[in-house]
Order: structure tokens, then C-alpha cells, then sequence
């Protein structure tokens, strides 16, 4: 079929058909304004050039190729596309190609075909003078793969190409071989391409292709003949832009009136959008995506995405599949609350690659509900822990940039030092004067000696990460003098050090989880207090059998759930599972209350055993306590979405505002109100 | 004669809570691991809530049920502990002999169950870590003895590390417990009031008779 079709497209240009060709171009180039603009610009050129003979329009020069130079429209994995770069010369001219690799994965289902196959279409690039070019953008990230972003003269940006296989240091040499391209003073990444600042140079340039110069300015003249009106010539006189221009407005007109085909509709929106996209780089990729997220034929393929993964047979799915624009015109809300009505199965964790897609070329992170249901549903690939759940506690800002995250560990970092230097700088003997200090030092001594010394991070005698977890216990303890440190903060700070692997990022990192559960550890427990009453109305709603058992047992004071409040289910689960489990409460996606939700699924999976076994308060206590290390993570995080999506707003009526992790309702101007400790 | 029947259908005779209570990082934990599972380590974990664990012993041919509670010994807990003390029958206050601010919270402590436990429940006080270097004690024998004296409640120094003393605490304090449920049953024969057990009133009224017998 493939080798047919090759076969095919030798055969029409042998054959020196001109007609065939031109269309076929002008068609596959319908998908940029300023490409379809040059590839006409080209194709008149080439038309012009038959009369001469056929054999000189054969003559193609490829000077640099590469495969698995992919592109990602979605962020999921399987909307990434890979295709073959292409750099080659054409009568004196260099140009730039871009083409998916054919075939589909026969896996996806016919409707995820379509929306991918538009994707490809869309993005294909045939024809692309270097001329256009104004400049290209490369980037080397500390993970996955170096990408460019290529901007043209209009201002238009092409999606970034990851380079799969390599190839980026070849291909800047090949482009310096033909091309005038100089680094940018101002960005070291950014490349310039004909940037003819220099009257003179500008002129030699002119001067060292006098053939090519001239029969461009013929062709623009034709061009301006052709397409637009004596007034208009009259009043903008033979500027070659203009010509183009009006060129393309023309041939979009036409392409108008002739087709009904959707799929040209769309690329036709798409087109008539970029058309007025004339900002630099980042602000034309956050469109792109913003624009393809908002669309309904992706919303459409999304569901068939979720559908494919997940494998599920049911006769109202088949419905939904059988009237594709019904499903389409779904609410967000409606859609999302029929898809999880049973709790979605887990999926993998966020993958280099697709965190890489999450983000534009200068760091922001362009749709965070969608990364933070992502990490809801699969987690975080360890490696990105350091860097994602910065985002997710809060400390980096969604729309923050790369260099402006750079800024901020160099600002932090001395602050914490600061704030260090304020315990660092007592000496032994200000410390005989010192009694909380003395107190508070001796507490955190004593506890980082027994925090998950079983993880080989903080096993052994004289572990140096157990005194940089005590140091920072020790400088939070000033930062916040006022709430000071408590049982269960090491608890939490330990698998942040873990992940952060530095002493600043960690503290920060920390004291921010702190601003939304330092109520856990108030000295009159009122953040856990709230927490515990909450979860009591949320049982009695969600299971009032199980309620009215606990109220006749005199439990319904909910103690025996302290310790997976206080410390959110730290000692329930290894090490390796809280991580994950943090991760997806602190999305917040369903609730920022989720982990109330998570008590309620597992006093819900063992009800039969609590009411059957006839437990009293003493005996459910000790089998509460013994679940540790037996609770299925994965089970109790579906079953809690389904209670989560049950109880809906009545859910959220039974938490007051300001319970824990909801940041704390200010009063009194903000002070922090702790009576001095009787003891 | 009818002895050896009740005691076969019975799990225990006595069930006996205690708490264990004192300064965080005292050895709290260590006592009751030391105690229950006859084992210790070093890298324990700091307690977060409270829990309980349980031993069954024989005492002057009872069999004593004990349910130890271990608490969260830092300050900030005691709305959630102090739930816990009015079930207790006896408190184990528990200091560390190397730490001399967890001495002197002693009275603190004290001050607490009198404040949350029941009126007439008993008393121990355990001095811990008795086995460290005599160049590391910072509460001298004689300064803990004193201070039992004051309250009129025993004193037993331990270490659970080299189980030393750990045995005699618990049995210590479960024997003056049952003596005074005991006397407690004696008193109240004539009113034939239950005492706190599963058993049936057969079972009771045979106890009473041998509680008789023993007085």
C-alpha cells in the first residue's frame, strides 16, 4: 500500500504533471498560514520552472534526516506522533519538513484513530523555507528529551519537536552550513535565522544570489497581479508580504465555499486562530493546547481514550459510543461524574514524558486540573517527585517559569540560612537560659532517632540525613516559634527530605504543608478535634448502619482514627505508598478533604468484621491499629473516590470551613493565638 | 471442689487496665514491648495516639488479664490521653533517670490523674534506663525513692533494655490492684453485686464463696 502510494507520487512527478502536485501541496499545506503562503509561493515557482524541462524539478538535495521526531498535541501518551525531520536543498534554497510516520496503532479504537489522524494532518510540514524562519528555540531539560521550538517572521510558532533519537547537534551544524544563523545575545538557547541587522550584509546577501533574487521579485509581482485589485496594489505598492497575504486570504476563501469535510472544518478554525496569533513562542503553544483542550472533537477522543484504558464492557459506554456527538456535548461535570461513578481503576504514574507536555517552552504548567488528575488517577514517576510536588504543595506556582523558579531557591535558600542561623548562633551556655529551646531541642533529639530509621535513607549510627532532618525540625521550630514542633511533624518531613534530597527545598516544602495541617498539632487539638467530628457526620452519611453501631459503642469520639488523621495514614502503608498516597491527596482534585473520604472506605471494607465481631470501643481500637501494613492502597483510594462522588455536596456540607487541610480561617488579624504550655 | 471447673470455663479471673504514662522518648514503649513480648530494640517508634497490648498472668493462683495502654507522651496529646485515664486501674509514671526534666514532670503528671483518673486508682513510680552509665545518671536512687515516699506509692528503678526490675513492676502493681478488688468483693458480698466479669451469676457466687475462704 505504502510502497503503492510512493510509487504512485514518483510516477505523477516523472510524469511532470504540474497541475496534480500543485493541488496536492496547497492542500497538505492548508495547516499554516505562513507556510501555506510560502509552499504557494514555492509552487508557483516550480510551475514556472516545468516549461524549462521536467528534470530540473526532480532535483532535491536531502542534507540532514531524522527519525522519531515526535510531537505531543495531548498529554497522553498515546497522542504522541513521531516522524521524520527533514533538511534539503532546492535550487539554491534550504527547506524544512516535517512528516508523521505512517500506520496506526491498530490498539486504539476507530474513533481515537480519527482524532489522532487530525493531529497528524495538522501537523504536518512539508515545504518550509529556512527564510521564513525568524528563530529557533532549543531545549535541554534535566529530564526526557531535547526539544525545539521553531518561530517564524509572523511570529508564528510551531509545536515543540522532541528529538527522540537525538540529532540536535547535527542539525544546528547542517543549518550554519546553509544558513546565515547566529546565537542570541539575550538567551543563549535561542538561535537567529536570517538576521540581517546589517544594511550591508544585507545588500551582499542580495548581491551573492542575483539569479534566485530575482526571479523571487518576479514571482511576487505575478502574485500581486493575480490576487488583488488595482486599488489595493495602488495603495500598498508591490510589497512582496502583502502579496502573500492576500494570497492566502483568497485561497481560504475558496477552500470555504468548497468543502464540507469536518476535519477540513477544523483545521480551517485552527488556521483562522493562528492566523491571529502574532506573540512569540510560549504564548502561542499555551494557545494551541488551550485551543485543541477546549475543543469538543477532543474532548470526545479523550473519553475514548479513558474508555480504551479502561477496558470496560458496559451497555451504556456502547451507547455513548454509538451517538459520538451526544457524548461530545456532555458537560465537564456530567461527563467526569458518569465516568468515576465506580471509582476509576488506578493507572500509571506520570511519566517523564508526559510531564514534559504539561509544561510550555519556558517551564509553565499549562493545564494544572489536568496534571492534577493525572496524578489522582496514576501517581508520579519517582524521578519527577522532586519537581512536581513542589507544585502540588504549593511552593512553585503553576504559572511560574523556569528562570523565575531558579530565582526563588536562591532567595529561599538564603532565608532558610537566616532562619538556621537564629538556633545555630545560641550557645551552651544562653542555652541554660533557654528552657523551651532546651525543651524543644531535647523533643526533636529524641524523635528523628526513631523516624523510619528502616529506610535505608536514615538507617544506621551517625546517618547525616537523620541530622539534617533534625536541623530542620529544629530551625522550623523558630520559623514558626509559635506552634514550635509535635510529635508527627517528623512523620510528615521525613519522606519530603527523602524526595527533595536538599535541606532548604525540604524546609520550605515542609513549612508549607504546615500552613494547612499545623492545626493537627495546636496544643488544644482543635484541627484535629474538627477533623474527627467531620469524619463522625461523614460515616453517618455515608453508612448511617455503621453509625448508629459506633453510637451505641460510645465511639462515636472517633479516637480510634486519630493516628491516620493526625498523620495521614503515615504508619498505615510503607514508605513507598505514602509517597504515592500524598501525592494524589494533595491534587486536591476530588476534595482538599479526600483523606476523610479514604476513613470512611476503610471502616466502610471492614464493617462486616466491626459489627459482626461486636467490637467495643477497646476492642476496635486494637484492631484499628493492627490494620497497619494490611489496608490495599489501591482498593481504598477507588472505594474512596466512589464515597467522594456519593456524598457530593452534602459531603462537603459536613466539613466546616477552615478544618484541616483547608488553610485556617484568619481571625484576630491573623495571630497566631497559643496559650504557654502549663508543663 | 468447685474451683477447677470455674477456672476452666473462664478466660481469666481478674481483667486489670493499666496506663502507662510519662515524658516522651522515657522508655514508655520499651517497658511494654519488654513486658508483653519479652523482646527490645533500640529503633522503636515514637507513639502516636495511644494503644494497648495485653498479658495474662498468674498471681497467688489467680490468672490476672492485663491491658496495658501505652500514650503519646508529649504535652500537646493530653486531650486525647486523658480520655483514657478514667478506665485505667493503675498508672505506671514513668521517668528517665538519665533525663532530669522528666523527673521533675513527675508531679505534672500526677497532678493529671488527679485530675482525669478514677479517685482510688493505684500508683507506681518507675524510675528507667537504670542500666546506662553511671556517668550518664542524672536522678540519683535515693532522689526517686524520696519522691515515692511523698505520694506514698512504690518505687521500682528498670531498664527494659536488660529487662531488669520490668517483671516485678507489672506484678507489683497488678497484686496491690487485685488485693484491693478483693477486699472490694469482701465488702460488697452481702449486697451480692457483680463483679466485673463475663461470667454467669453461678460463677460469681462460687468466686465470692473462695474470696471468703482466702479472707
Amino acid at each position: 500500500m505504502r510502497r503503492e502510494e510512493a510509487s504512485a507520487a514518483a510516477a505523477a512527478a516523472e510524469a511532470g504533471t504540474p497541475r496534480s502536485p500543485d493541488l496536492h501541496d496547497l492542500s497538505d499545506d492548508s495547516d499554516y498560514a505562513a507556510a501555506a503562503a510560502a509552499s504557494s509561493s514555492h509552487s508557483a515557482m516550480r510551475s514556472d520552472l516545468v516549461d524549462q524541462g521536467s528534470g530540473e524539478t526532480a532535483k532535491v538535495d536531502v542534507v540532514y534526516e531524522k527519525e522519531r521526531v515526535t510531537i505531543h498535541p495531548t498529554q497522553y501518551g498515546s497522542g504522541r506522533i513521531s516522524g521524520k525531520l527533514r533538511l534539503y536543498l532546492q535550487q539554491g534554497s534550504l527547506f524544512l519538513s516535517w512528516e508523521p510516520n505512517e500506520g496506526v496503532d491498530s490498539l486504539s479504537s476507530n474513533s481515537a484513530t480519527m482524532e489522532i489522524e487530525k493531529y497528524r494532518n495538522l501537523y504536518t510540514i512539508k515545504a518550509l523555507p529556512l527564510s521564513d524562519v525568524r528563530f529557533i528555540r532549543k531545549h535541554t531539560p534535566t529530564f526526557g528529551f531535547e526539544y525545539i521550538i521553531i518561530v517564524l517572521s509572523s511570529g508564528l510558532a510551531f509545536p515543540p519537536f522532541y528529538f527522540y533519537n537525538g540529532g540536535l547537534r547535527e542539525l544546528f551544524a547542517t543549518l550554519k552550513k546553509h544558513v546565515f544563523i547566529i546565537r542570541s545575545d539575550d538567551d543563549p538557547n535561542v538561535f537567529l535565522v536570517n538576521d540581517f541587522q546589517d544594511p550591508l550584509q544585507k545588500s551582499l546577501s542580495s548581491l551573492e544570489l542575483p539569479g534566485v533574487a530575482t526571479v523571487a521579485n518576479a514571482m511576487s509581482r505575478q502574485n500581486s497581479l493575480s490576487f488583488t485589485s488595482s486599488v489595493d496594489e495602488a495603495r500598498h505598492g508591490s510589497d512582496a508580504k502583502h502579496g502573500a497575504s492576500s494570497s492566502m486570504t483568497e485561497y481560504v476563501s475558496k477552500q470555504k465555499h468548497r468543502s464540507n469535510d469536518p476535519g477540513r472544518d477544523l483545521s480551517i478554525q485552527v488556521l483562522e486562530k493562528f492566523s491571529l496569533v502574532t506573540k512569540f513562542a510560549r504564548d502561542t503553544t499555551s494557545s494551541l493546547f488551550r485551543e485543541n483542550h477546549s475543543s469538543g472533537g477532543h474532548t470526545y477522543g479523550r473519553q475514548q481514550q479513558e474508555y480504551v484504558l479502561d477496558n470496560r464492557a458496559n451497555d451504556k459506554y456502547k451507547d455513548q459510543q454509538i451517538t459520538p456527538d451526544k457524548d461530545s456535548l456532555l458537560s465537564d461535570s456530567m461527563e467526569s461524574n458518569k465516568i468515576l461513578a465506580w471509582g476509576k481503576p488506578r493507572e500509571q504514574p506520570l511519566s517523564v514524558d508526559e510531564w514534559r507536555s504539561f509544561l510550555d517552552p519556558e517551564g509553565r504548567v499549562m493545564d494544572s486540573k489536568a496534571l492534577r488528575k493525572k496524578v489522582f488517577y496514576g501517581g508520579i514517576d519517582h524521578v519527577l517527585r522532586k519537581e512536581v510536588w513542589k507544585f502540588l504543595l504549593g511552593y512553585h506556582e503553576y504559572d511560574s517559569t523556569y528562570a523565575e523558579r531558579e530565582y526563588l531557591a536562591v532567595m529561599k535558600r538564603t532565608e532558610y540560612e537566616a532562619i538556621k542561623s537564629q538556633w545555630k548562633s545560641i550557645s551552651s551556655t544562653q542555652a541554660k537560659r533557654f528552657t523551651k529551646f532546651r525543651e524543644r531541642k531535647g523533643l526533636i533529639d529524641k524523635d528523628v532517632v526513631r523516624t523510619d530509621r528502616s529506610v535505608p535513607y536514615y538507617e544506621g549510627d551517625d546517618n547525616q540525613n537523620v541530622l539534617v532532618l533534625r536541623d530542620i525540625l529544629l530551625t522550623y521550630s523558630f520559623y514558626n516559634f509559635d506552634l514550635g514542633y509535635c510529635q508527627g511533624m517528623s512523620d510528615f518531613l521525613a519522606p519530603i527530605l527523602y524526595v527533595m534530597e536538599d535541606e532548604s527545598e525540604s524546609f520550605w516544602c515542609f513549612a508549607i504543608l504546615m500552613e494547612r495541617l499545623g492545626a493537627n498539632f495546636n496544643r488544644d487539638q482543635n484541627g484535629m478535634h474538627a477533623q474527627l467530628l467531620a469524619l463522625s457526620k461523614l460515616v453517618e452519611l455515608l453508612d448511617p448502619q455503621l453509625h448508629n453501631y459506633f453510637r451505641k459503642n460510645d465511639c462515636l469520639n472517633y479516637f480510634f482514627c486519630f493516628r491516620w488523621v493526625l498523620i495521614q495514614f503515615k504508619r498505615e502503608f510503607s514508605f513507598d505508598q505514602i509517597m504515592l498516597l500524598w501525592e494524589v491527596l494533595w491534587t486536591h482534585y476530588w476534595s482538599e478533604h479526600f483523606h476523610l473520604y479514604l476513613c470512611v472506605a476503610i471502616l466502610k471494607r471492614y464493617r462486616s468484621r466491626i459489627i459482626g465481631e461486636q467490637m467495643d470501643f477497646d476492642t476496635l481500637l486494637k484492631f484499628i491499629n493492627e490494620l497497619s501494613g494490611e489496608i490495599n492502597l489501591d482498593r481504598a483510594i477507588q472505594d474512596a473516590e466512589a464515597l467522594c462522588d456519593q456524598a457530593g455536596p452534602n459531603g462537603a456540607a459536613c466539613i466546616p470551613p477552615g478544618t484541616p487541610p483547608s488553610m485556617p480561617i484568619e481571625t484576630d488579624g491573623g495571630l497566631y493565638v497559643q496559650e504557654d504550655e502549663v508543663m | 471442689m468447685a474451683a477447677p471447673p470455674a477456672r476452666a470455663r473462664a478466660d481469666y479471673d481478674y481483667l486489670i487496665k493499666l496506663l502507662l504514662i510519662g515524658d516522651s522518648g522515657v522508655g514508655k514503649s520499651c517497658l511494654l514491648l519488654r513486658f508483653s513480648d519479652g523482646s527490645f530494640t533500640t529503633s522503636f517508634i515514637t507513639t502516636i495516639g495511644i494503644d494497648f497490648k495485653i498479658r495474662t498472668i498468674e498471681l497467688d493462683g489467680k490468672r490476672i488479664k492485663l491491658q496495658i495502654w501505652d500514650t503519646a507522651g508529649q504535652e500537646r496529646f493530653r486531650t486525647i490521653t486523658t480520655a483514657y485515664y478514667r478506665g485505667a486501674m493503675g498508672i505506671l509514671l514513668v521517668y528517665d533517670v538519665t533525663d532530669e526534666s522528666s523527673f521533675n514532670n513527675i508531679r505534672n503528671w500526677i497532678r493529671n490523674i488527679e485530675q482525669h483518673a478514677s479517685d482510688n486508682v493505684n500508683k507506681i513510680l518507675v524510675g528507667n534506663k537504670a542500666d546506662m552509665d553511671e556517668s550518664k545518671r542524672a536522678v540519683p536512687t535515693s532522689k526517686g525513692q524520696a519522691l515515692a515516699d511523698e505520694y506514698g506509692i512504690k518505687f521500682f528503678e528498670t531498664s527494659a533494655k536488660t529487662n531488669l526490675n520490668v517483671e516485678q513492676v507489672f506484678f507489683s502493681i497488678a497484686r496491690d490492684i487485685k488485693q484491693r478488688l478483693a477486699e472490694t468483693d469482701s465488702k460488697t458480698e452481702d449486697r451480692t453485686i457483680k463483679i466485673n466479669k463475663p461470667e454467669g451469676d453461678a460463677e460469681a457466687t462460687t468466686l465470692q464463696k473462695s474470696a471468703c475462704c482466702g479472707s
